[in-house]
């Protein structure tokens, strides 16, 4: 098994604004190691969220490549990469997008449903996460009825189910206060150091960078700063 | 993609709004029994038409002389062995009857008019108008009755009644005319004055003894329910080789060509009703789709495949309408079951006479219209959702995600 995750190599992305080309990344060089808890920072408009898109196969490069646990995304189609995001990634979106008619049990046995794992090991799984992080007594609740670190602390139940191998967060902290920031937090944190799990996360959220071992400055579509020795 | 995560999701998405998809319920189950009772009245309609047209001495399948139809006289006649009946299964004939039908005068003390003089066996009549309808006076009494009877319309227009003489005058085998007088035994009410004014019955074999000819004009089959007459109508026209064999559809031909049109009437109506829920029902499924873009987005983007987010907006328009087709079908029938006695028409009898039904309307409902109507449905339903579905499917994650 390599011990790259993630190699992004000469990666650029225009949008189209109003008929304005916008260089969202230009010609990025990025790798990331198993197991490393990497913050993409940056003002807004600095491609960290894009880059954080074409890692989880949600947006294409116009050029150069991006290769995710030894597979190149380039290649796949829209099919193709469903299953990779299903079998291989974990999302944590900014606004928690738990499925509103489902409960936070069934919203973390939702994954797992779609890969076809039996019921039995579904719920057995996603209760002893539930536990684990806090939330038992909340299972049977639906979004509504939680509070957003607690949707938020379900989300991220969700993403990690299914023992992914890249786990992305974008803006994960967003919608939250500081207090229920912090647990979020620590709950990746250990995510990371006891399970191994390796965490890209997209923020300008100080706290958020101060929690990963490696914090990746974007400006302009370009990386400006690579803090790689807080790693170490 | 399981099925039964497909389905939890559908049915409870279809109780996120239930305002709106409750409105949409009763709109379906609205279209479905009308559907359903419309469908009934004009099976009704239709199979009214059919029976009147039948029972009007015609039969499901008639025998008669070739060139009868054109020129309808007692030189196209033929004779009938004794042993002439097909041996059909009985559970397949209802009945048939022999009869002389030739143009002929009536006169009474006062009025002159032309009419068909038919003569008939009484116990063979069950099969025709004749044998059910409703007398003043006396009905007939056997093939050799002598007596007439009449359309109470005719006696009006004779200005005459039951006990009192007419005189009828026809054309013999020879071609000289026989004239003979006849004491009225009764009126018939015919649910029409068409059939009252045209025809005049007397005994069949007191016909033959007028015309001093032993034979017949027409011989009219009537087989039991849902015949399959061109079948059956084989069977006679192997037997009876060298006359004519027609079945009601070639004797009737504007009661044959109604029938058709009745047929298509069914899908009309339907189109109609299902055409204009589709919209609402397209309608409200992309408000639905548009309303959740967001949630699209993120299905897709934690592997959600395509054709799945199509599977789930196709299933909760399929459990909807399912539901609808069922408490419609449901509604549809308990609506029939109230009409089941029967519309009076009589306030319209002219116009009712025209179109060849009687003046009660009894609908009739089908086990294969509410079939068609709840499978149609369903896959109108599924084509009305593959638009909101292509619609959910081109939603890109990224773009739903930065909502």
């Amino acid at each position: 098994m390599s011990d790259v995750v993630v190699r992004c190599s000469g990666v650029t992305r225009t949008y189209q604004d109003n008929a304005v080309p916008v260089v969202a990344l230009q010609g990025v060089d990025f790798v990331v190691k198993r197991g490393e808890f990497v913050s993409l920072a940056g003002p807004s408009g600095s491609g960290k969220t894009t880059l954080l898109n074409l890692i989880g196969g949600l947006d294409r490069p116009d050029s150069g490549t991006v290769e995710v646990d030894g597979v190149t995304l380039n290649d796949l189609s829209e099919s193709e990469l469903s299953d990779l995001r299903l079998h291989q990634m974990g999302f944590v979106f900014q606004s928690y997008n738990l499925i509103p008619v489902l409960s936070a049990q069934e919203n973390v046995e939702f994954i797992m449903q779609l890969q076809g794992v039996a019921a039995d090991e579904r719920r057995e799984r996603a209760s002893s996460l539930l536990k684990d992080l806090g939330l038992a007594s909340m299972a049977g609740r639906r979004p509504g009825e939680l509070s957003g670190g607690q949707q938020q602390r379900a989300a991220v139940a969700r993403a990690i189910v299914t023992n992914p191998v890249l786990l992305l967060a974008d803006e994960p902290s967003a919608n939250l206060d500081s207090g229920t920031t912090q647990e979020l937090l620590e709950l990746l944190r250990t995510l990371n150091e006891r399970q191994g799990v390796t965490i890209i996360t997209a923020t300008h959220d100080p706290m958020v960078m101060g929690y990963s071992k490696r914090q990746v400055n974007l400006r302009d579509g370009e990386i400006v700063e690579d803090n790689s020795s807080r790693a170490a | 993609m399981p099925l039964k995560l497909l389905l939890q999701l559908s049915q409870r998405n279809l109780f996120r709004h239930r305002r709106r998809n409750i409105m949409l319920l009763l709109a379906i189950c609205v279209a479905v029994a009308g559907v359903t009772v419309m469908n009934s009245l004009i099976r009704g309609f239709q199979y009214d038409m059919q029976e009147a047209a039948v029972a009007n001495l015609t039969g499901h399948v008639k025998i008669l002389a070739p060139g009868y139809l054109d020129d309808p006289n007692i030189e196209k006649s033929f004779a009938l062995a004794h042993d002439w009946q097909p041996d059909l299964p009985a559970d397949q004939l209802e009945g048939w009857a022999a009869r002389i039908r030739i143009p002929a005068v009536i006169m009474s003390e006062r009025e002159t008019r032309g009419i068909q003089f038919v003569g008939i066996d009484p116990a063979q009549e069950h099969i025709s108008f004749i044998g059910n309808a409703t007398y003043t006076g006396e009905r007939l009494a056997s093939a050799a009755d002598r007596r007439v009877v009449i359309g109470k319309e005719l006696a009006r227009q004779l200005e005459t009644a039951v006990g009192r003489r007419l005189v009828l005058i026809t054309q013999g085998l020879d071609g000289l005319n026989r004239e003979a007088g006849f004491r009225i035994a009764g009126t018939y009410d015919a649910e029409g004055t068409g059939l009252e004014k045209q025809f005049v019955f007397t005994g069949i074999t007191a016909l033959q003894a007028m015309l001093d000819a032993d034979v017949v004009t027409e011989v009219s089959i009537k087989f039991a329910s849902h015949p399959k007459e061109f079948s059956i109508k084989q069977v006679f026209v192997e037997f009876f080789t060298g006359l004519d064999v027609l079945d009601w559809q070639e004797l009737e031909p504007q009661a044959a060509a109604m029938f058709v049109f009745a047929d298509a009437a069914v899908f009309i109506w339907f189109l109609i009703m299902m055409g204009a829920l589709i919209f609402g029902l397209v309608n409200t499924l992309v408000t639905a789709v548009m309303e959740r873009v967001q949630e699209f987005g993120m299905l897709r983007a934690v592997g959600m495949r395509p054709g799945a987010v199509i599977a789930q907006v196709v299933l909760e328009s399929t459990l909807i309408m399912a539901v609808g087709i069922a408490i419609g079908l449901l509604l549809g029938w308990g609506f029939y079951l109230w009409l089941q006695d029967g519309i009076d028409l009589s306030q319209w009898a002219e116009g009712v006479e025209l179109a060849g039904m009687r003046s009660l309307l009894v609908p009739r409902l089908l086990v294969e219209d509410m079939v068609l109507v709840a499978g149609l449905s369903l896959v109108f339903g599924i084509l009305a959702a593959l638009y909101p579905a292509w619609r959910a499917v081109k939603i890109k994650p990224l773009e739903a995600l930065r909502r």
